[in-house]
């Protein structure tokens, strides 16, 4: 069995927020957990636990609203669109008129998702038929094609190379859509022109051709109805397929009352080509005949269907070169005062934050390992109903000296419930200090080294109430589990009770021997009075009153594996 | 700046394992650093270039390495394999294949065929035979006995297709330069690896 | 700092505070650039023989003509046992070439991972058994993960977390994961005079 590492920071952390009811909250577990259970142990089995237990770098903390923010709970704000591949940056005008991919030559291999390089399809020249001077000029030439130096693919494979190695995003969408639909490739020409690209009749080929050819003339035949209905339809005049359903919905929710009118205008569907429409192909016998001939090899996995960026590639020819999606840098906003939260530089190269008020700066982080025993290696895995002792470490970040307290479960939730001991469950945590005079530092560490020696003396003993060790911000405690055993005893009917349910007999499901405590800590502190405060209310730098703050949170150890036998 | 790397190179003396019988043609680049051991003849054909900290062990069979191979560091031709029996012919690689970093070829009728490009780190078990121009990518696994058809790519943790490029020619070419400028850049004494 | 080596001890400590294992594997030492504070453990191989050998013609070219160093490392940076750091080659011009490689400062190699970029930022971690493939660009604050295989010329942009075979972009790096990066600390557990360490000490 694989070694299991006690979670090196297991302050996985409930958001506050999910409490403070300010996000969606996921449906009810089959437990049926009340949701607002304050006084209920948290359960980190649950299966709605994964949405709300972060790791500590994850976590964000408004200083406005002294709590804690998740990822989940916080919402962001576009700083910067840019492409991960060039690492240009893209306009927010352009991603909404040319797409959320790059526009430039990157692009991603279609079989394996690697980078695609333009190469030549052409060998390079003789180096030694060039002076050093005249190598320059003359590189090498054309055909190109674009290919994957992870898998080999090449664009030539399904017949794509192109006469120049620059521009490649507009020759391949020139050669994807046929020269003779031009400005039609483009989301945009689709958008604003859409009579002007009807001169032709012919079928519009590409998905995004028929796309704008079908909006197009839905937009003509809401633009036609609605002026004959103003706006509000009257009631089953339309079909919910047809888009003025919306437009009846959207009104009837914005509370405009405006008098439906039993004018009849029908609205019509496209059914002809250049208006977008197109009938199925339910004859399948080319397909199957490919098939014979080319087997597996020659279809595509779901995985590189999706990837595409047109719907309906069945076999390896229908294979494209995937532009590259836009990444973004965002900033985030704290759910219930909107303040920022993070903010990152915006040029795409400068990782710098202008703001970032991360948890790890307010919270304690705790680290966990095994007690040392001299001569006893650290277990692998947990012998069942044997006691073992954890060292929680918590160190302290910030500057004021911070009161912990922590609550656990008597019994772990879950089937194998393993009782779990804090043996000293208040304590204080020393302040960081601010200053960073190195020898103060090296005093420090000395202390605490000297400490550390007395302790080893004698007085380093395993006692409730008592902290095991102490250093200048932090303080470590143990933690005494004795792991269930994981087989299941149904419990002898003469002892069972009526309210209790009967135990479980279902085999070991998946991570279920994995020993995780709920902790639910609280910190008390005093602070200085926030800045802004002070200048709202003047009053309060005369009384120099430290503020008392309070901060309470679940959080979850993950111990080891039980073993099995 | 550079003062941290004044010093020798510590290696292990070479010497210290048996050397091999070996058949180097005198085109070859050997980098001093690369060790050549075992019982069995090891025919190293012209131009090929072999970096430093290679092992090519021929303890457990003949080991026959083609014209124009590139052999980067620390790669392990020959290397046990968890079949004890020993054989006469060990590893074949034909001309023009490239072996990249840390990769193990095990000993035991194993043949790399022409224009193979072994990615880093990939283990290649006993016996496998491996098709013309075929492609292993990165930390990828042959298992023992395995048999790839030529142009066979190997990606994405053993996933095939097939090579369709057609680029084979280009590909040679290359690595003909490459040999150039690494018969620059490599010290070589050949005699050194001879008896 | 103990500016000058110890007679014996497993590790060369220079006046910039690199620290190379004595047996590490360093070849063509005079193209291989440190910026200090920078360790290399045992086995760790890093070629600086493969150098340039055609040189960047034009405007732009002129600027450094005597050197020719094909590997820099910035400081603070951690090369783990059995790492392997080598210069990428490709055609240029007609001819073969390999091209230096640039690695920035805080920048982490694990355990037998195979490292050919063109460019690795600063605060990189590239856990153990990872491939970098030539030519590849690593911006900042960017993590491999284990067994990763970046394909050749791919370009990974700050705050990426990396996996995959081949390497994709799984995931960001979070606001508060960027003082993990951070190498101070590791460089101080390894040298000749390292105290063991406490038996209890509260690691960050």
């Amino acid at each position: 069995m694989a070694s299991f590492t006690p979670y090196t920071v297991p302050a996985p952390t409930t958001c506050p927020a999910k409490r403070a009811n300010l996000t969606a909250r996921p449906p009810p577990t089959s437990q049926g957990l009340p949701e607002d259970d304050e006084d209920h142990a948290f359960d980190p089995r649950s299966p709605r636990s994964n949405y709300s237990l972060y790791p500590l770098e994850y976590l964000l903390y408004c200083v406005d609203c002294h709590q804690i923010r998740c990822p989940r709970c916080v919402s962001e704000e576009l700083v910067t669109i840019y492409c991960p591949s060039c690492l240009f940056e893209v306009g927010s005008s352009s991603v909404k008129t040319e797409g959320n991919r790059c526009t430039r030559s990157c692009f991603q291999c279609p079989v394996c998702v690697g980078p695609l390089a333009v190469q030549s399809l052409e060998s390079a020249p003789e180096a030694s038929l060039l002076s050093a001077d005249n190598a320059a000029s003359s590189g090498p030439t054309g055909p190109w094609a674009l290919t994957c130096s992870y898998c080999t693919w090449s664009s030539s494979e399904v017949g794509v190379k192109f006469d120049k190695p620059q521009g490649i995003f507009a020759q391949l969408s020139k050669i994807r859509n046929g020269s003779n639909t031009g400005p039609d490739v483009s989301l945009t020409a689709g958008d604003t022109s859409p009579t002007k690209r009807e001169a032709n009749l012919a079928e519009p080929e590409s998905t995004r051709a028929r796309f704008s050819a079908l909006r197009a003339f839905y937009q003509s035949q809401l633009a036609s109805s609605s002026t004959g209905s103003s706006m509000a339809g009257g009631m089953g005049d339309y079909g919910f397929s047809s888009p003025a359903a919306l437009t009846r919905i959207m009104s009837i929710y914005s509370g405009s009352s405006s008098k439906p009118k039993n004018k009849a205008t029908v609205m019509r569907e496209a059914d002809i080509p250049n208006e977008g429409f197109r009938p199925i192909n339910l004859d399948e016998s080319q397909a199957i005949l490919k098939l014979r001939a080319g087997g597996y090899d020659e279809t595509v996995t779901m995985a590189q269907a999706a990837s595409q960026t047109e719907e309906g590639a069945h076999f390896a020819d229908d294979l494209w070169p995937v532009a590259s999606l836009l990444r973004t840098k965002r900033a985030k906003r704290c759910p219930a005062c909107r303040h920022i939260l993070s903010k990152p530089e915006a040029k795409v190269s400068n990782t710098r934050w202008r703001i970032r008020l991360v948890a790890g700066n307010h919270i304690p982080s705790v680290t966990i390992k095994p007690l040392p025993t001299p001569g006893v290696p650290p277990p692998n895995v947990l012998a069942p109903l044997k006691p073992i002792q954890y060292l929680l470490t918590f160190k302290n970040p910030m500057f004021d000296s911070i009161k912990v307290t922590l609550a656990t479960p008597a019994k772990t939730p879950g089937r194998f419930a393993s009782k779990v001991t804090v043996l000293c469950p208040q304590f204080t945590v020393g302040a960081n200090s601010d200053d960073y005079d190195l020898n103060e530092v090296l005093k420090a560490e000395d202390r605490d080294q000297r400490d550390r020696r007395r302790d080893d003396d004698g007085s380093h003993q395993v006692e409730a109430g008592k902290v095991f060790e102490r250093g200048r911000n932090w303080v470590s405690i143990v933690v005494e589990v004795i792991p269930a055993t994981l087989q299941i005893q149904p419990t002898p009917s003469l002892l069972q009770k009526a309210d209790e349910p009967d135990a479980d007999p279902a085999p070991l499901r998946e991570d279920e021997d994995i020993l995780e405590i709920p902790m639910f800590v609280r910190l008390e502190w005093e602070s200085e009075p926030s800045q802004d405060q002070v200048g709202v209310a003047p009053s309060g730098r005369e009384k120099d009153a430290k503020e008392k703050r309070e901060l309470a949170y679940w959080s979850v150890l993950g111990i080891g594996r039980i073993s099995q036998d | 700046m550079s003062s941290s790397t004044k010093r020798h190179s510590m290696m292990p003396r070479a010497g210290q394992l048996p050397k091999a019988p070996v058949n180097i043609s005198s085109s070859v680049v050997i980098h001093d650093n690369a060790v050549l051991t075992g019982n069995h003849t090891i025919n190293i054909s012209s131009e090929t270039v072999i970096h430093p900290r290679n092992k090519l062990d021929s303890s457990h069979g003949r080991i026959t390495i083609g014209r124009r191979c590139i052999i980067h560091e620390r790669v392990v031709i020959g290397a046990p394999s968890s079949d004890p029996t020993k054989g006469e012919f060990g590893v074949t690689l034909e001309d023009y294949v490239t072996v990249e970093v840390a990769a193990i070829i095990e000993s035991g009728c194993t043949t790399i065929g022409e224009g193979c490009q072994i990615g880093v780190g990939v283990r290649i078990g006993r016996g496998a035979k491996l098709g013309k121009h075929c492609t292993i990518t990165a930390r990828s696994v042959i298992q023992p006995g395995e048999q790839l058809p030529d142009y066979t790519v190997l990606y994405s943790n053993g996933t095939r297709r097939t090579d369709k490029r057609g680029v084979t020619d280009l590909k040679n070419k290359a690595q003909a330069r490459q040999i150039d400028v690494m018969r620059r850049l490599i010290t070589t004494n050949i005699n050194r690896f001879k008896e | 700092m103990s500016s000058r080596k110890q007679v014996k001890g497993e590790y060369i400590e220079t006046d910039t505070g690199n620290k190379v294992s004595r047996k590490a594997n360093l070849i063509g030492t005079q193209h291989i650039m440190l910026g200090g504070k920078t360790v290399i453990m045992a086995d760790a191989m890093v070629r600086g023989d493969l150098t340039r050998t055609v040189s960047a013609q034009g405007s732009s070219g002129g600027a450094a003509p005597q050197s020719n160093t094909s590997i820099f490392i910035g400081r603070y940076c951690f090369l783990s046992r059995g790492c392997c750091l080598r210069p990428p080659g490709r055609i240029y011009k007609g001819a073969f070439t390999y091209m230096p490689l640039r690695i920035g400062d805080h920048v982490f190699v694990g355990e037998n991972s195979v490292v050919q970029a063109a460019t690795i930022g600063s605060h990189v971690h590239i856990a153990a058994n990872a491939v970098v493939g030539e030519f590849a660009i690593v911006k900042d604050y960017v993590r491999i993960l284990e067994g990763t295989v970046v394909p050749a010329n791919m370009v990974i942009p700050s705050f990426s977390v990396v996996a995959g075979q081949p390497g994709r972009v799984i995931g960001e790096v979070p606001e508060g994961g960027h003082e993990q990066f951070e190498m101070r600390d590791l460089y101080k557990t390894v040298g000749n005079n390292i105290p063991p360490p406490a038996p209890a000490a509260a690691a960050a």
